[in-house]
């Protein structure tokens, strides 16, 4: 790698948890594989973080910097001049798709990979940064013609920390294409609450996809590389829902 | 100039900045135990502990490192893993097993006696292309003999 200059930011990021019984706060700088065992994280996000990436990863990547995973979009990582580089067209609406969307993806067909935002997305999770505080959902936005950003961080703006409510129960269900390391074709994060289940869906959509409840999935927009994912999600609603 | 703890030595170095703890670790150190395959974090030929825990030297930046402990395959060379990959006959082509060993040493440390399940997780970074896996969970089940 080579660049004039590196900045290291474990410094300045937050790392650890601490929490009450009602609310967890998680550093930014805390790494998956330190919420992956710790009791006070609520199970959807501690599933979430275990069955992402690789135990080296995990070891070393944040939750912070995994919120913000690009996608694993093969145009878009081959360098193509594609909608979210900047062009005019998706090159995967078109042409090779399976890892991708079947939700949000009129402009871009890219699939979000995090694992762990999903699980927060179904925990109503707060996200602060050095400027704002916001729903975690605020972050993401889908990338539009005047602007092709997937989240709404302002250069130079930084993650700081996660408050997680605890929910009454919660779990996180997967799948993909090996049982370990691999990234998500479909993923459901489930978390009751007293209001009802909240659901967050990775693997569907060019952001981290909130989904209303299973009858939502009605209204998905696959490709057809991707219709087998809407099968796969309907199942995975179900099992989600049944289990919490 | 910075100082690198590894395997028990101290060793000072001056790499440019952006330099990988791997290639510090082969090409300035001269330990090429350590394998570099991918050279992007998805395989784990490259991993090394950090005091104690298993991480990918190719995608860790030699600066970030500082005064953390570092162990390379050329530090276990006395560990009963290393026998007992060559007893249960755990690879082929033997380019993962420096890695294979550096992730499964760390494993038996913090749980000498781990189950199937358990070798499958915390073993799930470390790629064998020979498909040698059933033959490593082996010899992470039997380390001690």
């Amino acid at each position: 790698m080579s660049a004039g200059r590196f900045v290291e930011l474990r410094d300045v990021v937050p790392r650890g948890i601490a929490g009450s019984a009602t609310i967890t706060s998680i550093g930014a700088g805390t790494t998956l594989a330190e919420l992956e065992v710790d009791p006070q994280i609520p199970q959807v996000l501690r599933e979430a973080c275990a069955a992402a990436a690789s135990p080296q990863l995990r070891a070393m990547g944040t939750i912070g910097g995994n919120l913000l995973q690009a996608t694993r979009c093969w145009y878009w990582r081959l360098g193509y001049p594609c909608f979210l580089h900047g062009g005019d067209r998706c090159h995967a609406r078109t042409g090779q798709q399976r890892e991708h969307a079947i939700f949000g993806n009129e402009r871009c067909a890219s699939a979000h990979p995090s694992d762990p935002a999903a699980a927060l997305l179904a925990l109503g999770a707060i996200l602060r940064t050095d400027r704002r505080e916001l729903p975690l959902a605020d972050l993401y936005r889908l990338p539009t013609e005047d602007d092709r950003d997937l989240t709404t961080l302002s250069t130079g703006e930084l993650i700081l920390e996660l408050e997680v409510p605890a929910p009454r129960a919660s779990v996180y269900l997967k799948a993909m294409d090996r049982r370990k390391w691999a990234f998500p074709l479909v993923g459901v994060g489930a978390a009751r609450f007293v209001d009802g289940v909240r659901l967050g869906l990775s693997g569907v959509a060019p952001i981290p996809w909130a989904l209303g409840g299973p009858e939502e999935l009605d209204r998905a927009t696959p490709l057809p590389g991707t219709a087998y994912k809407v099968e796969i999600a309907r199942a995975l609603v179900r099992r989600a829902v049944d289990a919490v | 100039m910075i100082e690198l703890r590894v395997n028990g030595g101290v060793h000072r170095v001056d790499p440019a900045v952006g330099r990988s703890l791997a290639e510090t670790l082969r090409e300035d150190l001269g330990l090429t135990g350590t394998k570099v395959a991918c050279g992007e974090g998805h395989c784990g030929a490259c991993t090394v502990q950090l005091d104690g825990v298993p991480v990918l030297s190719c995608i860790t930046l030699v600066h970030t490192v500082r005064a953390r402990e570092v162990t390379t395959i050329e530090g276990l060379r006395d560990h009963p893993l290393v026998e007992s990959f060559v007893r249960a006959d755990a690879l082929q082509c033997g380019f993962c097993t420096p890695g294979q060993i550096v992730s499964a040493a760390a494993l038996v440390e913090a749980n000498p006696e781990p189950s199937r399940d358990e070798i499958r997780h915390a073993m799930a970074g470390n790629l064998c292309r020979c498909g040698a896996y059933p033959k490593i969970e082996e010899a992470v089940l039997t380390w001690r003999g």
